[in-house]
């Protein structure tokens, strides 16, 4: 009879693990910023990204991938963070628009955070300002290639760092009164 | 357009002008009359006036402006007259240190959410204000940051982080330009960072 825990055979069972999931991406429809509107025509049938496996969900704990599309509010934030520790992991975040990668064009702005890494782990970043929909598609793409060869891991990155992220998320979140997830 | 005809606008401003003294009324153009006020008491006596007596029954807009050199918030009311097709104007000032204005919430409830957004963003109080609380910025400690001596640049750099690379201000142009052996055109060289 054969082990499912031997090395051999739990390696076959990640590649048909990771494949599936690489297939179904559920992206949580909660759009932070102006990027939210490339999420319509993406999706739509003018680019189709079903096509890719790539739908919408409508809560937290039935998504996969959590888009962050454009700037960031430090008050958004917090539903932000919120939001992402209900998801079930695996999960991935999409950095979306240069706003989360630098700051953007509210790079100096008293209320939108500059570099979203600092507060949640991001797989990918996908560039511009709104990117199109085909680097949309394209940052998929890659986020699906990172997921094949196992190295999409933020969440565990997360979990295993929490309290660097808590540090960084406190300091822009004053008033912090949040449930405390155990993992 | 030589020949606008002023009539109505004039009217108005000769009203205002007339029926309260501490007030000086103008006309800015067609269709707008601009009338600047004083004393900050007299301001719910405008506004009934205008509404309930010469048909300014709209509340169009409330806004700020933050004199800093002259220590001073200007609040500017804007009233429209659906009638006679006429914007009305009607400027107060107040002082900066102590910014308080008369709450007009009664007269129009939609300046609620104005004189609310003016309390959070820039700091002015209008006792009897109704839900004078927190409204757009969640948490926020120490100067509403719409008014001008705010210092935006360091409260970032206090509070976030910047991405490095952004700061040295490099010319991507050119760097791109050296990559490919390009040159930069002459007219367009004056718009180098050097």
């Amino acid at each position: 009879m054969m082990n499912i825990n031997d090395k051999h055979s739990q390696k076959i069972v990640d590649i048909i693990k990771e494949y599936a999931r690489k297939q179904s991406l559920f992206i949580l429809a909660y759009g932070t910023g102006c990027g939210a509107i490339e999420i319509p025509p993406t999706m739509t049938s003018r680019y189709d990204a079903e096509r890719y496996g790539i739908r919408g969900a409508a809560t937290p704990r039935q998504a996969d991938v959590l888009l962050i599309t454009g700037y960031l509010a430090t008050k958004t934030l917090k539903r932000v963070i919120r939001a992402y520790e209900q998801m079930q992991s695996p999960k991935y975040v999409i950095g979306f628009g240069s706003c989360t990668i630098n700051g953007g064009m509210y790079w100096d702005s008293y209320n939108t955070i500059n570099v979203l890494d600092k507060y949640l782990p991001v797989d990918v970043y996908i560039n511009g300002c709104m990117p199109r929909p085909e680097a949309v598609l394209a940052g998929f793409d890659k986020l699906k290639e990172l997921i094949q060869a196992g190295k999409a891991e933020g969440w565990k990155h997360y979990q295993e760092n929490l309290d660097w992220y808590r540090e960084n998320q406190k300091k822009v979140i004053v008033n912090w009164q949040m449930p405390d997830y155990n993992w | 357009m030589d020949n606008i005809n002023l009539e109505k606008e004039q009217q108005l401003a000769d009203i205002l002008s007339s029926d309260f003294t501490r007030l000086d009324a103008k006309v800015v153009r067609e269709r707008r009359v601009e009338a600047v006020l004083k004393s900050n008491d007299i301001i719910p006596s405008v506004l009934l006036f205008a509404k309930d007596k010469l048909g300014y029954i709209h509340f169009s807009h409330m806004s700020c402006v933050d004199w800093l050199e002259e220590g001073e918030f200007e609040v500017i009311y804007i009233l429209w007259n659906p009638e006679e097709k006429i914007n009305l104007l009607i400027k107060v000032r107040t002082d900066r240190d102590n910014a308080t204005l008369p709450n007009i919430d009664y007269i129009w409830r939609q300046a609620n959410t104005y004189e609310r957004e003016l309390r959070e963003m820039y700091g002015i109080e209008f006792p009897g204000l109704i839900a004078a609380k927190e409204f757009i910025l969640e948490d926020w400690q120490g100067m509403p940051p719409m008014r001008r001596d705010f210092k935006t640049k360091e409260y970032v750099d206090d509070h976030f982080f910047h991405r490095p690379g952004r700061e040295d201000a490099q010319d991507v142009r050119e760097t791109i330009a050296n990559r490919s052996g390009e040159e930069i055109p002459e007219f367009a060289k004056k718009f180098s960072r050097k």
